[in-house]
C-alpha cells in the first residue's frame, strides 16, 4: 500500500531538487482576482506535495484551463517523456471564473501528453469537481509519479494524501465515485477512471459525475499511475474577486442571454439534434466515412428519442443551459446521449437500432472509454474485416451485437480488443495491407462526426489542430455551416475561418466557459474580456484576448514540436483525399491533396509559421512565446 | 479550333432571333461592380475569391446573364420586373449561381441601371449597345474565360429557368466535348439558353469584327451540339423538375409577363430540423415560395442569425433572396451546430 501521507509541502522548482517546508494553510493570494497564484504538485507514490508559484504574467498570458495546462506541461513534463511513464505529469487545471456565478463556468481541464497521439492533450469536464478542486486553494493540481498499487489521491485543505483502493479497481468510474463519497463524505468530489483506464486503453476517459474528459486517453495516464480516482474537497478559501458587484451583474446578464435562441437546441433536444440536420446535408459520417448520409438516421434522431425515451434533463453545476438529455437504455439503465456518441456508435458503425446505440453509449460510460475513438476504431476494424484484412469476421457493419462485443474486448484488452485498445492509427500500422489509408484519425486521434469532404474548413481544422482530429479545439465547421463560404471547395478564406474558430476555442477553453454558450456572444473577444476583467482586476481587452488565443494555440504547437512533431502530421487520411462523396443532389464532393495543402500553407502563413509549421521568430516575439521556455 | 461539326438533334429548328439589339464595337468590357461577399448558393464565395493559395483551381462552368436588351416590346426594363418579391434579373442570376461552380456575371448595356444582384455576382459592361447577343457574349466570355472552361449563357427574361436545366445543358457540352450545347425545343433554337466553351472568345470577337452578329454564324464555325426536347429530358433530374421545359419560356411583352406571373411561385418542400419544428408537426411541408425568405415565412421559421438553410442538401445559406425552383427541398437548420 502507498501509505506515505503528504504531511509536508514541496516548493517545486523545475530543474532543482525540491525542498520541503512546513505546509501552509490555503490562503488567498495578493495577486489578480480569480486566482490563488499557485498549482499544487503532487508526487506519487508517497503523495508529497508542494506549491508551484504561478506568476501573474503566466496567468494573464494563459488564463487557465487549457492555456495554463499547456504552460504546466511545458514547464513540468520532461522532454520526450513517454505518456504512460510514471514521470509524465497529468494536471487538473481550473480557471479564474470557476466559483463565480457566471453560468457554465464550473469546468476544469485535464491535461497531459496523450498516449493516443503522443502530443499535448487537454480535455474538459464540468461540474462540482471544478468548484471543490479550486477551493482546495489551487489553480491547478499536477500529479507526477505512480503508485505501486491501485490507489486514490485525496486533496483538501490538509494537502494531498494517497490511499489504497484495491477494492475500487475494476469498478466503473461512477461506482467508484459513489463509493468514495460514501466512505469519505459527500463533500468530496471525485474524478475517476473506469476499467478501460486501468488497462491502459489509449482512449480511456477521466470521468466526474457522469461527464467525461473524454478525448486523448487521459484515463490511461491515470491508470498508468495506478490512480483509480482523484478526490477533492473544499478548503473553504475562495480566490478573491476584484469587483464582485460587477461580476454579479455580468452573471445576471449572461444568465438571461443563456435562455435565448442561441442555446435552444441544447436545451430542447441536446446536441443529438445535429444528427438529422447533418444527414440532410451529407455531413454525417457513415460506415467508417464511406458515406456521409445514413438512410436509417431517423431511427436515431433526437426528435424520435426525445418523444419516446427521454427520462430527464440535467445541468452541470453553475449552468443555466441544461444540455444533458438522459434517455432510457436497455436493462433499466440510463444513458446521457450526445450527438458524438450516437454518430460514432450508430451510423459510423452502420448500426441503426436505438436500443443498441443507447446500450453502447452507456457501456462506454461504464467502461470509461471515449465514444468517438471507440466508434472510429471499431468502424475501421469492421471495414478491415469486410475487406479480409483481419480474421475477425464476426465484426460487420450494422451488427450491433458485434459492436458491443468489441467494446467489451477493448476495455478488457481481450482478443481483438487488445489491438483496438491501441486506437486506429497503431492498429492500422499493425494490420497493414492498406488499412492505414482508411484509419479515421489525425495524429492518432479519431475523427469526430463532421465529414471533412463536405465541410472543408473543418477539413483544415481537423488536419492542423494540435490535439488531432477534434471538433472542440477547432470549430471550423461553424464557418462551413454559416453560409459565408463554400463548404465544398476549400480555399484561403477557409484558413482564416479555421483560425478564427480555433482562437475562439482557445479562449473559451481557458476561461473556461462552455462552448454551448458561444452563440450568445455577438462580439466574443471583447465580451469575454468584460467577463474576465471584473474577476481579475485586469484591464484586459478583446484585442488582448485575441493575442492570448494565438499564444495558446501556438504554445500547444510548440510543445508538440518539442516532442517530435513534423509538418507531415498536419494531414488527413488518404480516404478523404482520394475518394469523393456523392451528395443527395447528385453533385460530387471531393477534397484534393492540392487543395488541402494550399489551405494548410495559407493557415501557416496567417498563423505566422514557417513552411514547416514552426513559429517564425517574429511570431514568437509578438506573442511572447518565451513564456513557455523553461526558466 | 475544331472543324465545324454541327450535330443536329431531331425536330424542327430555326434561330430564335436576338431579343436585344446591340451596338457594334470590339471593345473589351470593363468590370464595373463586384459585391464584397460573393456567393454560390446565396452568400457562399465565388472561386475567384477563394483560391489565392497555391495554383488556382479552375471551375467547370460559369454563368453569364445578358441584361442589355432594350425591352422594347415589354415597354419597361425586363431586368426590373417584379418576380414574387424579387426581380427577374436577380432571380435568373441567382439560379445560375446555384447551378455553376464558377463565377456569374451580368452583362449590361453602357450606363444601364440594374436592380440589386445576388452576392458575388459581377457586372460587366458592353462598350456599345444594340448589336445583339454576340456582343454581350463576348463581354461575358471575356469576364469568365480565366475562371472556367464553359459558360451557360442566359437571357434575363426566363423566370422559370431551373438549375437542373442549366446543369443538363452544361453536362451535355462537357460530356460531348462540344463547343456549344444548344437547346432546340418548342420549335426554336435557344442560343440564350445554351452552353459555350469559353475558348470560343476569339471566334466571337472575330465575328464581331466582321459584323457577322448572328449566333448562327458562330455555330457554323464550331462544334455545336443541338439538344432537342427528348435529349434534354433524358436527364432524369430535369425530367422530374421541369418536364415541360419551362426553363425556355421567355416573357417578351406585358401579356406574357402577366400570364407567367399568374402561374404562381414554384412548389417546394420545406423540412425543419431540431427545434425549428414543433414536436407535433415535424412533417415536411409543401408550399409555394420563390425565395428562401418566402419559404421561411410560409413555414413559420424565423430566418435570423440562429437559422441557416440548405437547398437540396448542398451549400448552406442565409440569403433571404436566394431563388428557389420547382421541386427544391429546403432544409432549415439551427446555425449553432456544435456537439
Amino acid at each position: 500500500m502507498s501509505t506515505a501521507r503528504g504531511s509536508s509541502t514541496v516548493v517545486v522548482d523545475a530543474g532543482s531538487t525540491p525542498r520541503r517546508r512546513p505546509r501552509a494553510q490555503a490562503e488567498a493570494s495578493s495577486g489578480p482576482g480569480g486566482y490563488f497564484g499557485r498549482a499544487l504538485v503532487v508526487d506519487l507514490p508517497d503523495g508529497g506535495s508542494g506549491p508551484l508559484p504561478l506568476p501573474e504574467d503566466v496567468l494573464r498570458g494563459c488564463i487557465g484551463g487549457a492555456g495554463l495546462g499547456a504552460w504546466l506541461m511545458h514547464r513540468l513534463a520532461p522532454p520526450r517523456v513517454a505518456p504512460l511513464a510514471p514521470e509524465a505529469p497529468l494536471a487538473f487545471v481550473f480557471s479564474p471564473l470557476v466559483g463565480t456565478p457566471l453560468t457554465t463556468s464550473a469546468k476544469f481541464a485535464v491535461v497531459s501528453k496523450s498516449p493516443l497521439t503522443g502530443m499535448l492533450n487537454d480535455a474538459l469536464a464540468s461540474s462540482h469537481f471544478a468548484i471543490a478542486g479550486k477551493l482546495t486553494g489551487n489553480d491547478a493540481i499536477v500529479i507526477r509519479g505512480a503508485c505501486v498499487e491501485p490507489s486514490v489521491l485525496l486533496i483538501d485543505g490538509d494537502g494531498a494524501r494517497v490511499e489504497a483502493a484495491g477494492e475500487l479497481w475494476g469498478l466503473s468510474a461512477a461506482e467508484a465515485e459513489r463509493r468514495l463519497r460514501e466512505r469519505h463524505g459527500a463533500g468530496w468530489r471525485v474524478a475517476a477512471i473506469g476499467p478501460a483506464g486501468e488497462r491502459l486503453v489509449r482512449f480511456a476517459t477521466v470521468s466526474h459525475d457522469g461527464r467525461h474528459a473524454g478525448r486523448g486517453g487521459l484515463g490511461a495516464v491515470l491508470g498508468a499511475k495506478r490512480l483509480k480516482a482523484v478526490a477533492v474537497r473544499s478548503a473553504g478559501v475562495k480566490a478573491p474577486i476584484a469587483d464582485p458587484q460587477a461580476v454579479l451583474e455580468a452573471a445576471r446578464e449572461l444568465r438571461a442571454r443563456s435562455f435565448g435562441p442561441a442555446t435552444a437546441k441544447y436545451r430542447e433536444l441536446g446536441t443529438l439534434a445535429n444528427l438529422l440536420s447533418f444527414n440532410a446535408i451529407s455531413t454525417l459520417p457513415t460506415r467508417n466515412f464511406q458515406a456521409a448520409a445514413f438512410d436509417e438516421a431517423p431511427r436515431l434522431a433526437a426528435e424520435e428519442l426525445h418523444e419516446l425515451r427521454q427520462v430527464a434533463r440535467d445541468y452541470c453545476a453553475s449552468c443555466s443551459i441544461g444540455c444533458e438529455h438522459i434517455y432510457k437504455a436497455p436493462g433499466g439503465k440510463q444513458a446521457r446521449v450526445e450527438y458524438e456518441n450516437v454518430f460514432a456508435l450508430g451510423p459510423l458503425c452502420g448500426v441503426s437500432d436505438p436500443d443498441s446505440v443507447l446500450a453502447a453509449s452507456a457501456r462506454c460510460d461504464d467502461l470509461g472509454i471515449d465514444t468517438i475513438s471507440a466508434g472510429g476504431t471499431i468502424a475501421w476494424a469492421m471495414e478491415c474485416a469486410e475487406r479480409g484484412l483481419i480474421d475477425d469476421r464476426w465484426l460487420r457493419f450494422g451488427d450491433a451485437g458485434a459492436m458491443l462485443r468489441a467494446l467489451d474486448e477493448i476495455a478488457s484488452r481481450e482478443g481483438l480488443g487488445d489491438l483496438l485498445a491501441e486506437g486506429s492509427r497503431r492498429a492500422a500500422a499493425a494490420v497493414g495491407g492498406g488499412a492505414e489509408a482508411f484509419a479515421p484519425h489525425v495524429k492518432g486521434l479519431e475523427l469526430p462526426g463532421y465529414e471533412p469532404r463536405t465541410l472543408q474548413a473543418m477539413a483544415l481544422g481537423l488536419a492542423v489542430n494540435a490535439r488531432g482530429a477534434d471538433h472542440n479545439r477547432s470549430g471550423a465547421y461553424e464557418a462551413d455551416l454559416s453560409g459565408d463560404l463554400d463548404r465544398l471547395t476549400g480555399g484561403e478564406r477557409h484558413a482564416a475561418a479555421a483560425i478564427e474558430t480555433e482562437d475562439r476555442a482557445a479562449v473559451m477553453d481557458s476561461l473556461i466557459l462552455c462552448k454551448f454558450l458561444r452563440g450568445v456572444f455577438e462580439d466574443p473577444f471583447p465580451e469575454w474580456a468584460e467577463l474576465l476583467a471584473p474577476v481579475t482586476g485586469w484591464d484586459v481587452t478583446g484585442d488582448e484576448l485575441r493575442g492570448t488565443a494565438r499564444r495558446i494555440v501556438l504554445a500547444k504547437r510548440l510543445y508538440n514540436l518539442r516532442e517530435g512533431w513534423t509538418r507531415a502530421a498536419d494531414w488527413l487520411p488518404e480516404r478523404f483525399l482520394g475518394e469523393s462523396l456523392e451528395l443527395a443532389s447528385g453533385r460530387e464532393a471531393a477534397l484534393t491533396p492540392e487543395r488541402l495543402r494550399a489551405m494548410i500553407d495559407a493557415y501557416y502563413e496567417r498563423r505566422g509559421l514557417d513552411p514547416d509549421g514552426r513559429p517564425l521568430p517574429a511570431t514568437e516575439g509578438e506573442l511572447g512565446l518565451e513564456l513557455f521556455a523553461l526558466r | 479550333m475544331r472543324p465545324q461539326a454541327n450535330i443536329r438533334a431531331p425536330g424542327p429548328a430555326r434561330e430564335d432571333e436576338p431579343r436585344a439589339e446591340r451596338a457594334s464595337g470590339p471593345e473589351r468590357p470593363a468590370t464595373t461592380d463586384r459585391a464584397s461577399v460573393p456567393g454560390r448558393l446565396g452568400t457562399a464565395e465565388r472561386p475567384s475569391d477563394r483560391e489565392r493559395p497555391g495554383a488556382p483551381e479552375r471551375a467547370q462552368a460559369a454563368g453569364i446573364v445578358l441584361a442589355g436588351g432594350r425591352s422594347t416590346r415589354m415597354g419597361r426594363p425586363k431586368a426590373w420586373l417584379e418576380w414574387h418579391g424579387s426581380t427577374l434579373l436577380h432571380r435568373v442570376a441567382g439560379i445560375l449561381a446555384r447551378a455553376v461552380d464558377g463565377p456569374v456575371v451580368v452583362v449590361r448595356a453602357p450606363g444601364q441601371e440594374l436592380p440589386a444582384l445576388p452576392p458575388g455576382v459581377r457586372v460587366v459592361e458592353d462598350a456599345r449597345e444594340g448589336r445583339g447577343p454576340l456582343q454581350g457574349l463576348a463581354a461575358g466570355l471575356t469576364a469568365v474565360a480565366d475562371d472556367a472552361d464553359l459558360a451557360y449563357v442566359s437571357s434575363t427574361d426566363v423566370p422559370f429557368l431551373h438549375p437542373a436545366f442549366v446543369a443538363r445543358v452544361l453536362a451535355a457540352a462537357a460530356h460531348e466535348d462540344a463547343d456549344v450545347a444548344l437547346p432546340v425545343a418548342h420549335g426554336f433554337r435557344h442560343p440564350l439558353a445554351a452552353a459555350y466553351r469559353t475558348s470560343l472568345l476569339a471566334n466571337v470577337e472575330e465575328l464581331i469584327a466582321l459584323d457577322r452578329m448572328r449566333p448562327a454564324f458562330l455555330f457554323e464555325r464550331c462544334r455545336a451540339l443541338e439538344l432537342d426536347e427528348q435529349a434534354l429530358l433524358r436527364d432524369t433530374a430535369l425530367a422530374r423538375s421541369d418536364p415541360d421545359l419551362l426553363s425556355l419560356m421567355n416573357v417578351n411583352d406585358p401579356g406574357e409577363y402577366e400570364r407567367a406571373r399568374g402561374r404562381g411561385a414554384p412548389i417546394v418542400t420545406v423540412r425543419r430540423f431540431g427545434t425549428l419544428a414543433p414536436a407535433s408537426d415535424r412533417e415536411p411541408l409543401e408550399l409555394r415560395a420563390a425565395t428562401l425568405a418566402a419559404a421561411a415565412a410560409a413555414a413559420g421559421v424565423p430566418l435570423d442569425r440562429h437559422v441557416v438553410a440548405a437547398v437540396n442538401g448542398e451549400q448552406i445559406t442565409r440569403d433571404p433572396e436566394l431563388p428557389l425552383a420547382a421541386g427544391d427541398t429546403v432544409a432549415f437548420l439551427a446555425a449553432d451546430a456544435g456537439g
